[in-house]
């Protein structure tokens, strides 16, 4: 039996975990594995004040299970790739392992009141997108669609918590099996 | 598409290389890395790259600024984004200078590296375009372009190319769909006239009195509907060339007319007193015998030998077979642009039902085959499968092969049959095809006892 593995660290939101959790299962049609990942201080760039995306997918990627189809990771810290400002999450194209940040996801980051519903909605994008890299798939031209590019929060808020019938097809076609 | 578009990330840090590498993939672009200019220049040899991404600072002796005049030199076209986290003004200057697309300090917004590389794609796409266009519509007027590697076709070009500069009227027979256009074409066009109109009236398509206000013109009140003058296209070639194509199928009527245009260089229009003159250089083109059609007594043998002054005669496709493979792979490249598909080659198989087809309908059935092949075909490679709509259509011929035990007269008897068929018992037709005389050709038909 093979599932699909959701890791978090300690302190990672509950309730976006869960939420998360439940797209992810309807979504790919696979059974859910939750995993507690170690806190990702080791990435920690004082300089930056981020944590690079880098060696926090390295880290799931070697913590992913032998049962695992992927292994998707949550983490409430800012992540980076050295040649961009941030990231809102970081997959191996075609691999097993994924990780999306929530810290960016919150209004409140940006200076807002806080929004749940946005917040948990955000989170669940993100985390369908990055899965989606897992499985082969490639940014969409499709504004709507779960992996159309996202580089400031409102496209993740313009685009829906599902494929478009072009990545599902795709998606159907192989990347599953 | 956007796979067909490459790009090349060079930085001395592997880190650096493979993180921005692996942000681009995600966008659906093949891209390469090279930890060196030395390195990123060898591979701008060979791969053609739509974006090169290079670091200012990396150690070697070759920094950001020499790889990228480096790359322009060999790439000409090359979009170079120079990336650096040491910004100064100084090197933004010359990075800009030296023809640098962008100059970005690192880290950057992830929107800034996405717009930017949408806006060179975009750019790039239609410089594509614009080139395929561009030769699009240089390649029907000029020789070179003519696709060809039969010796009479090269014979044919080289006679063309030397009447272009001529101002004689030339006569170009041909089978339908042989390019006879395309010949008067690159005939105006590689001549002195070549700013000037090139006018093509088709004479097989139109009514005779239709045709008749076409070519002249015609003045207002001519007849019902001419409801002001109109200029023909004589007139509206002044200067440069008209092309009347399918001219044996002309009018006596008009045969007249067109006489007293190409003696006099000049006419009347429709209802008009007044005389034009027009310093138009005739090209005309026919697929059918005028000989034999003076003989019939359907075309003027004054007006053929006024046309006939330079003779053009085009080989049937049949007749140069080796043309096929040329003509079908330059016929591939096009309409894989135009279907918009990935189809890149014909296969073994598939060429050889080409080489085999006696393409009745010449070149431009040769092209709609293609394009019908290219429309069902669901692979890369066109095969055999894709061309079987051609064996329906009779004239499909089975490739030669020498029969395995057959007498030397057996042969001759088979080869005499044949050719008699084909020109309907013509005598003298025959024993010219056959290269023989006639007198040789009714003892041997008699010899063998063949029905004529």
């Amino acid at each position: 039996m093979k599932y699909l593995y959701l890791g978090a660290t300690a302190d990672t939101d509950h309730e976006a975990f869960a939420a998360i959790g439940s797209l992810l299962t309807a979504e790919f049609g696979l059974p859910l594995r939750p995993l507690e990942l170690p806190p990702v201080d080791f990435a920690f760039d004082a300089r930056r004040k981020q944590y690079g995306s880098i060696p926090v997918l390295e880290m799931v990627s070697r913590l992913c299970p032998g049962d695992a189809v992927k292994l998707v990771g949550i983490t409430e810290r800012d992540l980076f790739i050295p040649v961009l400002t941030f990231v809102f999450g970081h997959a191996q194209l075609g691999g097993r392992a994924a990780v999306v940040s929530l810290a960016r996801l919150r209004q409140e980051f940006y200076g807002l009141e806080p929004d749940r519903q946005i917040f948990l909605d955000r989170a669940c994008k993100e985390a369908l997108h990055e899965a989606g890299h897992t499985f082969g798939l490639v940014h969409c031209p499709d504004r709507s669609c779960a992996m159309s590019l996202s580089t400031r929060v409102q496209q993740i808020d313009q685009k829906r918590a599902a494929f478009c019938p072009a990545c599902a097809r795709r998606l159907s076609r192989g990347v599953l099996t | 598409m956007k796979t067909h578009w490459r790009i090349l990330v060079v930085d001395d840090e592997a880190v650096m290389c493979e993180s921005l590498a692996a942000w681009l993939r995600e966008d659906g672009y093949a891209v390469d890395t090279a930890s060196s200019g030395h390195q990123a220049i060898e591979m701008a040899r060979t791969v053609d790259y739509a974006i090169y991404f290079v670091d200012l600072k990396m150690p070697g002796g070759l920094d950001g600024i020499e790889t990228m005049m480096q790359i322009r030199r060999l790439r000409p076209e090359a979009s170079i984004i120079i990336i650096t986290a040491y910004a100064t003004v100084d090197t933004a200057i010359t990075a800009m200078k030296e023809g640098a697309l962008e100059y970005i300090v690192k880290p950057c917004n992830p929107e800034e590296i996405s717009l930017l590389v949408n806006r060179t794609i975009k750019v790039k796409n239609l410089q594509r375009e614009n080139t395929i266009l561009r030769k699009k519509l240089t390649r029907q007027y000029r020789f070179q372009d003519v696709i060809s590697k039969s010796p009479r076709m090269r014979a044919i070009l080289d006679l063309a190319t030397e009447v272009s500069s001529l101002p004689s009227t030339v006569l170009i027979l041909g089978e339908s769909g042989t390019g006879k256009e395309l010949i008067a074409r690159a005939i105006h066009y590689s001549g002195q006239r070549a700013p000037k109109p090139f006018v093509a009236v088709s004479c097989a398509a139109l009514a005779e009195t239709l045709l008749e206000s076409e070519l002249f013109g015609y003045e207002k009140g001519a007849f019902t509907g001419a409801e002001q003058q109109k200029r023909g296209k004589f007139e509206l070639a002044d200067g440069g060339t008209i092309f009347l194509d399918e001219i044996g199928d002309i009018s006596p009527k008009l045969q007249v007319d067109l006489l007293r245009v190409l003696q006099d260089r000049s006419f009347y229009r429709l209802g008009g007193a007044e005389e034009v003159r027009v310093d138009a250089r005739v090209i005309a083109a026919t697929h059918v015998n005028l000989q034999e059609a003076i003989a019939a007594g359907r075309f003027r043998e004054d007006l053929f030998y006024r046309l006939n002054v330079i003779e053009v005669r085009i080989p049937p496709l049949r007749e140069r077979r080796e043309d096929v493979p040329l003509l079908a792979q330059h016929f591939v490249e096009r309409f894989a642009h135009e279907l918009g598909k990935d189809i890149s080659e014909i296969s073994e198989g598939g060429l050889k039902v080409l080489m085999d087809y006696n393409w009745p309908g010449n070149v431009r059935e040769l092209e709609n085959a293609i394009e019908r092949a290219m429309v069902t075909c669901r692979n890369q490679t066109l095969g055999e499968d894709n061309f079987a709509f051609l064996a329906q259509n009779g004239a499909y011929a089975k490739g030669w092969a020498v029969p395995p035990s057959m007498s030397i007269q057996e042969m001759e008897k088979l080869l005499i049959a044949a050719t008699l068929q084909s020109v309907e018992g013509n005598i003298k037709e025959c024993a010219s095809r056959l290269g023989i005389d006639r007198s040789t050709l009714y003892e041997k038909i008699k010899r063998y006892e063949i029905p004529r």
